[in-house]
């Protein structure tokens, strides 16, 4: 090819860009000016809108439905996959120290007390298979305002959605769903949630199970103690933050750190009996009858939405406990 | 919050195009397959913290961009591909009539050249001619201003203009009849 005058090399861009309907304001009558005047430009002018017109109907070819429905299949069964496996977390400060918090799409997997840490390493999201942790905001922001609220007192339930995919055998799962179901303030026993999901054998095992509650406070573990009354093993050997918790319901606890019991005379006590009916911790023998079938409230309140009945004998609609 | 439209509508609205526009780039459809599916997948774990007003086909021809070019930095992969599309494509051609046939050849040349162009050349050329991006987009989704991207276009029609010398064209209007089935 024979070199080309510069003015012509200079337009250049422009002329292409204007032959393929792509030129920036002004281009087009410079190049329209041009090639009035220049034969080769008018011709490259004219090659160039040619071509145009075959990557016109290179745009309009479409692709092989059958690829893109196969491909799109693909993609449904990898998307349902990552949705499955995806986990999003934040971890927060806390007066129980740092707690991580994470969701799935079904709900709240795992509630964890970090301590110190505020890294996934030290979280078992880190640790279990199958989960794909991405670290996340504002959807968990609402949740740890909720939970903040509920460690002032302010709130007394967390209608949180939970996913209980870490949760290591049904029978956990089965445990877990029995130890949701203790409402705000009252305590019972591990050997009363081995009774409750039909297995009066298995209190170790249920205990075992709560080891591993992935969801502490929401599923409130703190609310199942020994049937003698002991705070007995909490997130580790955390007996404090169980206290603190019980606590914060009104269930108050005594003794050193390491042999810390529920204050029963401070609770009302409800052993189950046809008429319903809940007693004073000195109604006859019931403060030394285990816990379990027996089982301890905060308040007369709580008794009364639970559908109890004072005790004719004991009275305690007569004789609140004053604590 | 974000994520004004549910994630489904987000596929069902721009997979067949991001599907077709690896594949484009790609010529293998196994590979355009992945690819694709692993922009949405990555899309998927982003979308949440996508900003209501966000482009999102713009977004998505980023991803799917990105996915891409890591995908072709061991130039083996894409001699493969290349060996691969060549092999298709006379696979893909019947004869036909006189003209067609003619424009057949041209569109067919013009794909292989396409397909030789420098990488960055032929996502530009791709994304603007083909997929109608703006340069702006193009220019976020290839890392470069939008006038390089508007440069790379240019050069890429050059190098499809050269490759077509002497070839006969229909003039300016293109034969719409011709679209052959793929």
């Amino acid at each position: 090819m024979s070199r080309k005058p510069r003015i012509c090399l200079e337009i250049e861009a422009d002329l292409v860009a204007a032959a393929t309907g792509d030129a920036q304001p002004g281009a087009v009558r410079r190049v329209e000016y041009h090639i009035d005047a220049c034969a080769p430009c008018r011709g490259e002018f004219r090659r160039y809108r040619e071509i145009d017109g075959v990557v016109g109907v290179l745009r309009r070819a479409p692709a092989a439905a059958e690829s893109v429905a196969r491909a799109r299949e693909g993609l449904e069964s990898r998307l349902a996959d990552l949705k499955s496996r995806l986990v999003s977390y934040r971890v927060f400060p806390s007066p129980l120290g740092h707690i991580l918090i994470a969701r799935s799409e079904h709900g709240v997997s795992l509630v964890e007390y970090l301590g110190e840490h505020t890294d996934l390493g030290a979280s078992r999201l880190s640790r279990v298979t199958g989960v794909d942790p991405q670290e996340d905001g504002a959807e968990i922001e609402a949740l740890y305002r909720e939970l903040l609220e509920y460690l002032r007192g302010d709130r007394t339930r967390l209608e949180w959605p939970l996913d209980l995919r870490l949760a290591r055998s049904d029978f956990h799962r089965s445990v877990l769903q029995a130890t949701a179901a203790i409402p705000y303030g009252a305590v019972t026993s591990y050997a009363g949630i081995a009774t409750e999901i039909g297995k009066p054998a298995a209190t170790r095992a249920v205990a075992q199970a709560l080891r591993w509650n992935p969801l502490p406070i929401v599923v409130p573990c703190h609310r199942i103690i020994g049937t003698s009354g002991a705070l007995t093993g909490y997130a580790g050997s955390q007996i404090g933050l169980k206290q603190r918790l019980l606590a914060v319901e009104g269930v108050r606890a005594v003794g050193t750190r390491n042999d810390s019991r529920v204050a029963r005379n401070t609770l009302y006590h409800y052993d189950r009996n046809d008429q319903r009916e809940y007693c004073l911790p000195t109604c006859g023998d019931i403060a030394r009858r285990p816990i379990g079938p027996v089982t301890l409230l905060a308040s007369r309140e709580l008794a009364g939405s639970l559908g109890l009945v004072p005790c004719t004998a004991c009275r305690p609609d007569l004789h609140p406990l004053t604590v | 919050m974000m994520g004004v439209q549910p994630f489904e509508t987000i596929v069902g609205a721009h997979h067949a195009e991001i599907y077709r526009y690896i594949r484009r780039v790609t010529s293998r459809a196994t590979e355009a397959e992945d690819l694709s599916q692993e922009t949405f997948l990555r899309a998927y774990r982003a979308y949440r913290t996508l900003g209501p007003e966000a482009n999102v086909r713009a977004w998505l021809f980023a991803i799917a961009t990105n996915l891409t070019r890591n995908h072709f930095r061991s130039e083996k992969r894409r001699r493969t591909a290349l060996l691969a599309a060549s092999v298709e494509r006379r696979e893909a051609d019947p004869e036909g009539p006189e003209d067609e046939a003619r424009f057949r050849e041209a569109k067919t040349l013009l794909e292989s050249t396409v397909r030789g162009l420098p990488l960055k050349q032929r996502l530009a050329f791709i994304l603007r001619k083909i997929h109608d991006l703006d340069y702006e987009a193009i220019g976020r989704s290839l890392d470069c201003s939008a006038e390089s991207a508007r440069a790379h276009v240019f050069q890429a029609l050059r190098k499809v203009r050269l490759s077509l010398n002497g070839h006969a064209l229909p003039p300016e209007t293109s034969p719409t009849n011709m679209e052959p089935p793929r």
